[in-house]
């Protein structure tokens, strides 16, 4: 179970300059699977993936890759980040995509000495695999968005990471490259038996190739097999039913009386006073 | 004791005196065979080389202004030194400087203020404090303090020569050493992170080379002129550059031309060094973008640019 259990979240709360942005998350991810995880604009998508990388701290909960905490000296180099390389990488850097998938290959014992060539084939084998062989040589900032996000996630197949994370790696790429870009991941998963937790907005194209769907939205709303993936309409009836709105709604009426008190009783003294 | 500079003038003398007769001018072939000049070259050299790996990195994280501040925050230093009657003020730049940028650099990444404004409140205050200081208990803007000002290569005797090349050499082995992973965290901060990469220390230690290095240029080219080969080079080595390696080999061209011509045309004109290298740094950077830009214009002219 240990090996192929990949990621343990239990009871996980996080918030962010001090409003709570998920909250009551538990998720276990195995080795091999292909998790597509959804859910609107500010659902708290970025904030999990930014707790499962150790940027943030939780409030509540706890998060184990590989039986490790999130930035454990242990499980570095096993995982994997691609970021949306249409926002993160700068515009401003002559580079090529030889030079930014070698940048994989770096940790913390051999950043100060690098044998020349080493890790070559590592190297080569990633180009390979993310189909950029004719454009490595190539400046990135040259190169179409598609092709842009394949050579970052190049440079995290460099670094052999087993457990890879996508920010919304299908921001700004064209339709044809989205295509091959969503096999390339499928091709990772099955063949090379990586564990993908992919973020997106596009919900049908992460539908075609993700085994498993998680909807969140504040907590996870759905869990389970794509096939089972709530239709349109029943999404719409799940947010519908959201017990964040529920409450609110109450708290105004009748709960929450601090707050609600003292600004009543301001107002009743400004009130006064205009009298 | 002999210093790492008076060392490498000793290994480079014959050399320089060797090419000495070919050199161009009346005034510039003395850059080669007088001790005064030619530690000003030697100077002028090994500050180029440094600055223009520095530069590639500054420009790509977006901090093309920093060394500009940081030698703001130099003449600040060399005021108060001056004023205490220190033999070498460089060293009180040092200090300084050095200070600063781990303050500025601790600023933008606890996010207090970000941007360029942390560098814009060191850049004026320090500066503001060295006017003061000067005005104040000492003999206001004098010749001598003019040279840090603008530069002047007649100010590097031996023991500054010393200093200059002690950072450029270290600074440059420092950079040897830090560039994969420099490159790393300039390019992708959580990626490097998350690979186990010591994003924080690293960006530290740049910081602090890049405020070393920034000191060893203030006599050569001016405090107000230190961007000039801190940022222009690197600037026009990426427009020709299309890979890292490539650029960084790009800025050592461009920056070396602008150091020679710059000193020939200073020499022969009797013009500013400092600003007539910054001047031409500028025309060669102006040169290559229009260059380009045509010939782009000539060779693609249905490619939108």
């Amino acid at each position: 179970m240990e090996e192929t259990q990949v990621l343990h979240i239990e009871g996980l709360s996080v918030s962010r300059s001090g409003k709570m942005v998920i909250s009551d998350i538990n998720l276990n991810i195995l080795k091999g699977e292909f998790v597509g995880l959804v859910g609107p604009n500010g659902s708290g998508k970025s904030t999990l993936l930014l707790a499962i990388l150790g940027v943030l701290k939780s409030q509540q909960g706890t998060i184990k890759i590989y039986g490790g905490k999130p930035m454990s000296k242990s499980i570095l180099g096993r995982i994997g980040w691609v970021s949306q390389a249409a926002a993160v990488m700068p515009k401003n850097v002559r580079i090529t995509v030889r030079e930014l998938i070698q940048l994989g290959t770096l940790n913390s014992r051999n950043m100060f000495f690098r044998k020349r060539g080493a890790h070559r084939e590592r190297v080569e084998q990633a180009i390979k695999m993310v189909g950029l062989g004719d454009v490595a040589d190539r400046d990135i900032a040259r190169l179409s968005g598609g092709q842009r996000q394949r050579a970052v996630i190049g440079r995290a197949l460099a670094s052999n990471a087993e457990f890879i994370l996508l920010d919304e790696p299908l921001v700004g790429i064209d339709r044809e490259a989205r295509n091959s870009l969503l096999k390339l991941l499928d091709t990772l998963c099955h063949d090379e038996n990586k564990t993908i937790l992919m973020v997106s907005h596009d919900l049908a194209a992460i539908r075609q190739t993700a085994h498993r769907m998680i909807y969140l939205e504040e907590s996870i709303r759905f869990d389970g097999l794509t096939e089972d993936f709530p239709d349109l309409k029943a999404l719409a009836g799940l947010r519908g039913i959201e017990p964040v709105h529920g409450h609110e709604h109450e708290h105004n009426g009748k709960q929450h009386p601090p707050s609600i008190t003292i600004k009543n009783r301001e107002e009743g003294d400004s009130n006064g006073e205009d009298e | 004791m002999m210093g790492l500079g008076t060392t490498i003038l000793d290994l480079v003398g014959p050399v320089m005196e060797f090419i000495a007769p070919i050199a161009p001018g009346e005034t510039f072939p003395y850059f080669f065979t007088m001790e005064m000049f030619q530690r000003a070259l030697v100077a002028a050299i090994l500050v180029t080389v440094v600055a223009g790996v520095l530069g590639s990195f500054l420009l790509v994280r977006n901090l093309a202004l920093i060394g500009d501040g940081l030698a703001h925050v130099s003449f600040g230093g060399v005021a108060v030194g001056v004023v205490l009657g220190a033999s070498s003020p460089l060293w009180y730049a040092l200090l300084f400087s050095v200070i600063s940028a781990i303050l500025i650099h601790e600023m933008q990444t606890r996010e207090v203020l970000t941007g360029d404004a942390s560098i814009a409140i060191f850049l004026t205050g320090m500066l503001a404090l060295g006017l003061v200081v000067l005005r104040v208990f000492g003999g206001g803007i004098t010749s001598d303090i003019e040279g840090y000002l603008f530069g002047s290569l007649l100010l590097i005797d031996e023991q500054s020569l010393d200093l200059i090349a002690t950072i450029s050499i270290l600074s440059l082995i420092s950079l040897m050493f830090l560039y994969s992973g420099l490159l790393s965290t300039t390019i992708d901060p959580l990626a490097a992170r998350v690979q186990g990469l010591p994003v924080r220390a690293i960006g530290l230690v740049f910081s602090i080379i890049t405020a070393a290095v920034v000191v060893s240029m203030v006599q050569v080219i001016g405090a107000l002129l230190v961007t000039a080969l801190l940022v222009t080079p690197a600037a026009t080595g990426q427009l020709v550059g299309r890979s890292f390696r490539a650029c960084l080999i790009w800025t050592q061209i461009f920056g070396i031309s602008a150091i020679f011509l710059g000193l020939y045309l200073s020499a022969e004109y009797d013009s500013g060094s400092g600003s007539m290298i910054a001047l031409v740094a500028a025309l060669i950077f102006a040169l290559v973008a229009i260059s380009k830009t045509v010939l782009l214009a000539i060779i693609k002219p249905k490619e939108n640019l």
